[in-house]
């Protein structure tokens, strides 16, 4: 029996790290997508999308360096800097001329968006399984609570808190992150100080727009890269935003954990029910908690 | 007045189009005719959504699973009870409007997004459930070929039932639309503190829209079953759910027949383009970004305002 | 005005959507008896879409050499749909390829749900033959077969069976089983365990675990597996579930420790992408391998493939060039385009398998009958990816349920 528990325990600490680990890639993920609802008040519905180009973004620059493990770590930076470029032309281009409308409206342009960059990775990918190869000191696992944990998901789960304190130190202490912050709580004010709200809202949409690049990147060695990786993020990603408080970026990472956390729970206790333990612990939250965990901007 | 004149016009433009409704499966080919009869199914849904969204302003954003719960009471009771078809007629509606019940209550104490959340993740529940539940409702397979009476088999009779259920439910929506139950809904709409300042029970008249809406959709999802006779996990899926909101916002969501508009430009959209390219969906994108520039009331918002120039009528 | 400016461009976009849409009602395709048409539905958008494309190129492939020769004085010639994976847009595909464009014969889809509906109220109801090309669940052709249902792709009873049968002569005895949680995974495991009993009762089943469809991460479930120590596994997973899977095999370094049968595991597809990364030691089962068995046929259908498409073909376009013989024979035979005689004539009927050989459409069941092959991943010099070793050859009718076992599924 002692060695039962052991096994037990064992398990337990191991899908503890993993759901962290898997919370961090949906905490820069959520992280953006909190952003521009927090500045730009919008449900950007095509973040998943812009997830799923980082993504195959991070894969493209990989192949080009062939085997080089510089490869990697080059794309961890080029692929979310190119989904930003993109979103920096579809907002200047498109989307910079709706502010005014009503939510639904918005909502309806990030669904369109949505539609065509789904087809426009198929047109320019194809429809290939694709992988990404994590570099060598990233690959294999190492034996932590006496079983192997994949040494990939431990450097997410450095990574996770980097991107945090980051984003932090950003929003606060730097002059457009703190304008960005006071647009997002009263954006007339900022414009009467004669702040240019117009270019505080495209900055918010890209850097919104780099997360989602950055979590495609960060996923993409764990995963395939595939089409239709946009519809399996998006929703979760709204769910967590929301239980922790629409804009908060801390409500970003309550809500990651807790969505990964019951994630991995859910398939310790009752595998057969795993799917719904996330949608669960939303309903709880939200009936407990009606304007989610963290103070919303909203 | 151009009012006036228009109430004249109206009655009798709609027994002309009914009319014309009612003879054009002697006319056209029998797929044109299928494909009418899905776009009434789907008018009917997104008309219901439309009760809460368009008029009553609730960010209902998975009525999907309403629908879905229609066709599968109607498909469970047709392949697993002996009961006759129009009790299971009965049943799918009033399901559908018993699960806008329990999750409105839940629901109804959020705003905006946050009820939209809490409604999809109770929604992905249900849908979660339909999709692991083999035993009871067939599983992510679904229920396909289910036998209906000879009265509602074939192309033709199934047009004619859904043509007919289509007129019925519309005129009740319109009642609805114009009743003083409708125009406070609006109103709360518009502004829900002074309505709540007046005395009006700014919540009790929201859930009662949710039930009515559900209750509709209830029958566009018994009518998916006469229509299709399949039933299948995907119509709980939030994808649909967001495609309904589309084919509102389309049509015009502030006005009462937008959404039958929405919904006849999306279903011919997706059946002639996809015959054309794999890529449908990039032209539906295109097509829905000029339409959100150029049309921003939707097509039938537009319609309306060309119709009647000043008169911006409830 | 300014309302009525944009509204004029709005108006004048939506006429020429209308214009379009007119055009097409008033314009039916124009009728040439002489060929014979093929509706292909099938999923081109999402993660199913390579598997889509292979087992279209594979038909095409097939369709060159056919027209040249002609089939009753006129060719073969298609129109594909594509259903986005949605069981309600498949039936709209169907019923427009049916209705509006009249075709002879209906081919598709890798969605066993929207096979199982265009099959049941499509396919049955308007008296056409259907062929399902890629989809694995054994319903379609089992328990809700009828006469106008067709199936050239291996089943989940075929594979499970073909999974047993290789793991029987496997010297492992607890077995953990795991997979995607819905119909396929399961419809998989059930034949598998359920043959594997049946030839070495001794095996026994230590534990199961389901994860949900897409479950990005797995290595909760494998750390899990790992501490239950089993001596292998039956997983069951497919498309790209299945590059997960073999990620965290290789991750959690369970693929050196404890065998494991994953259906189509050795398939190409999911392999080539994985690189040198793919893990060594995996079992897997699969109807159709390039590089095996190396018969001049299959070397030469290879060949052709690669120069046309750029890639090896894989499982799906094996089955679609199938697909498209049984359909120029089966017209051949039948000696008029006419769906009931083309059904007739397809019972039974034999035609050349792109490897050599024969496939054969069992008049029982309308399944068709080919070898499937067990192997084990292994890295080798010829390939930049790790491919099947080890390949043991199982007959069809070793693989597929008897015509009594489907009667009986069917309660005849």
């Amino acid at each position: 029996m002692e060695a039962d528990q052991a096994v037990f325990l064992s398990a337990v600490g191991n899908h503890f790290l993993v759901g962290i680990s898997r919370a961090m890639i949906l905490f820069v993920v959520s992280a953006g997508l909190s952003f521009i609802l927090g500045v730009l008040r919008v449900p950007n519905v095509a973040h998943g999308s812009l997830y799923m180009i980082g993504a195959f973004f991070a894969h493209s620059v990989t192949t080009v360096f062939g085997g080089n493990p510089l490869g990697f770590w080059l794309a961890l930076l080029l692929a979310p800097l190119m989904v930003a470029a993109v979103s920096l032309v579809a907002e200047r281009a498109l989307f910079c001329h709706l502010y005014e409308r009503e939510h639904l409206m918005l909502l309806l342009f990030t669904f369109a968006l949505m539609l065509i960059l789904g087809d426009l990775v198929k047109l320019v990918w194809g429809a290939d399984y694709r992988s990404v190869t994590a570099p060598k000191i990233l690959q294999g696992s190492l034996t932590l609570f006496s079983s192997p944990i994949p040494k990939y998901n431990l450097f997410l789960l450095a990574v996770g808190p980097v991107i945090a304190v980051a984003l932090y130190l950003f929003s606060n202490k730097t002059r457009i992150g703190k304008i960005a912050r006071a647009a997002a709580l009263d954006r007339e004010m900022v414009s009467a100080i004669g702040i240019n709200v117009s270019w505080v809202f495209s900055f918010a949409f890209v850097l919104g727009c780099f997360l989602a690049g950055l979590g495609g990147a960060l996923v993409a060695p764990t995963v395939s890269v595939t089409l239709g990786m946009d519809h399996d993020i998006i929703i979760e990603a709204f769910l967590i935003v929301t239980i922790g408080g629409l804009g908060n970026m801390w409500g970003a990472m309550a809500g990651s954990l807790i969505f990964g956390i019951t994630q991995s729970f859910g398939v310790l206790i009752l595998p057969q029910f795993a799917i719904v333990f996330p949608y669960l612990a939303v309903v709880i939250v939200l009936l407990l908690k009606p304007k989610g965990l963290l103070k919303s901007v909203w | 007045m151009p009012v006036a004149s228009r109430k004249r016009i109206l009655p009798v433009f709609n027994v002309l189009l009914l009319g014309l409704l009612t003879v054009i499966p002697s006319i056209l080919p029998l797929f044109y005719i299928y494909i009418f009869s899905v776009i009434f199914v789907t008018a009917i849904l997104a008309m219901s959504l439309n009760m809460v969204v368009g008029h009553g302003g609730l960010y209902q954003f998975h009525h999907g699973v309403f629908y879905g719960i229609g066709a599968y009471t109607l498909a469970l009771m047709l392949t697993k009870t002996e009961l006759p078809i129009w009790a299971g007629f009965l049943a799918g509606p009033f399901c559908a409007a018993f699960a806008g019940l329990i999750i409105g209550l839940f629901c109804i104490r959020l705003n905006r997004l946050y009820f939209a959340m809490l409604q999809i993740s109770l929604g992905s529940l249900v849908w979660a459930v339909t999709f692991r539940w083999y035993k009871f409702t067939g599983g992510d397979d679904g229920i396909h070929g289910i036998s209906l009476p000879d009265a509602l088999l074939g192309i033709h009779r199934a047009y004619y039932v859904i043509l007919a259920v289509m007129a019925v439910c519309l005129i009740l929506m319109y009642r609805i639309y114009k009743s003083p139950f409708g125009i406070t809904l609006r109103a709360i709409r518009d502004n829900p503190e002074r309505c709540a300042a007046i005395g009006i029970n700014v919540r009790m008249h929201q859930l009662f829209a949710i039930v009515l809406a559900t209750f509709f959709a209830g029958v566009a999802g018994v009518l998916f079953v006469v229509v299709e006779r399949s039933v299948f996990p995907d119509l709980m899926f939030w994808v649909l759910s967001l495609e309904i909101m589309i084919m509102c916002l389309l049509g015009g969501w502030f006005t009462f027949a937008g959404p039958i508009l929405g919904a006849a430009i999306m279903v011919s959209l997706r059946t002639f383009a996809g015959v054309y390219t794999e890529y449908w969906t990039l032209i539906l994108g295109v097509l829905l970004i000029l339409l959100i520039f150029f049309l921003p009331e939707g097509v039938m918002g537009y319609l309306m305002k060309k119709i009647q120039p000043r008169k911006a009528d409830s | 005005m300014k309302v009525n400016k944009s509204g004029f461009w709005g108006i004048a976009v939506l006429g020429i959507c209308a214009v379009a849409a007119v055009s097409t009602v008033l314009m039916p395709p124009a009728a040439q008896a002489r060929n014979i048409k093929v509706g292909i539905i099938d999923c081109y958008s999402g993660p199913p879409a390579v598997y889509g494309k292979d087992a279209l190129n594979g038909f095409k492939l097939a369709l060159e050499s056919i027209n040249k020769e002609g089939i009753l004085g006129g060719k073969i010639e298609f129109t594909t749909r594509d259903t986005k994976f949605k069981v309600d847009i498949a039936l709209n595909m169907a019923k427009e390829l049916v209705l509006r464009e009249n075709v002879d014969v209906l081919v598709g889809t890798i969605n066993s749900a929207a096979s199982l509906a265009v099959s049941k109220t499509i396919a049955k109801e308007q008296k056409v033959p259907f062929i399902v090309w890629i989809a694995k669940d054994e319903k379609i052709t089992g328990a809700q077969g009828h006469r106008y249902v067709f199936s050239t792709s291996e089943n989940t009873a075929m594979a499970g069976k073909a999974g047993g049968v290789g793991l029987a002569k496997k010297p492992y005895r607890k077995y953990w089983i795991a997979g995607d949680d819905y119909a396929y995974g399961h419809a998989i495991a059930d034949a598998a365990w359920r043959n594997l009993k049946a030839l070495k009762p001794e095996v026994e089943k230590i534990g199961e675990s389901w994860w949900k469809v897409g479950e990005p991460d797995l290595v909760p479930y494998f750390t899990s597996i790992m501490g239950a120590k089993p001596d292998a596994v039956i997983f069951c997973t497919g498309g790209a579930s299945m590059t997960n899977a073999l990620k965290a095999l290789k991750a959690t370094g369970m693929a050196g420790k404890i065998p494991s049968w994953i259906h189509t595991a050795i398939d190409h597809a999911v392999l080539k992408p994985l690189g040198a990364e793919g893990p060594e030691g995996v079992m897997g089962t699969i109807q159709y391998l390039f590089y095996y068995p190396e018969t001049p046929e299959n070397n030469a259908f290879v060949e052709r493939f690669q120069k046309a498409y750029g890639n090896p073909p894989g499982f799906p376009a094996f089955n679609a060039y199938l697909t498209a013989q049984f359909i120029a024979d089966g017209f051949r035979k039948a000696g008029a385009i006419d769906r009931e005689k083309f059904i007739d004539a397809l019972e039974g009927l034999k035609v050349k398998s792109p490897v050599g050989g024969t496939a054969e459409m069992r008049a029982c069941d309308h399944q068709a009958v080919y070898p499937m092959y067990f192997g084990v991943t292994k890295k080798v010099p010829q390939y930049d990816f790790v491919i099947a070793t080890d390949i043991l050859t199982l007959t069809g009718n070793e693989v597929l349920p008897t015509c009594d076992e489907i009667q009986k599924a069917r309660g005849q």
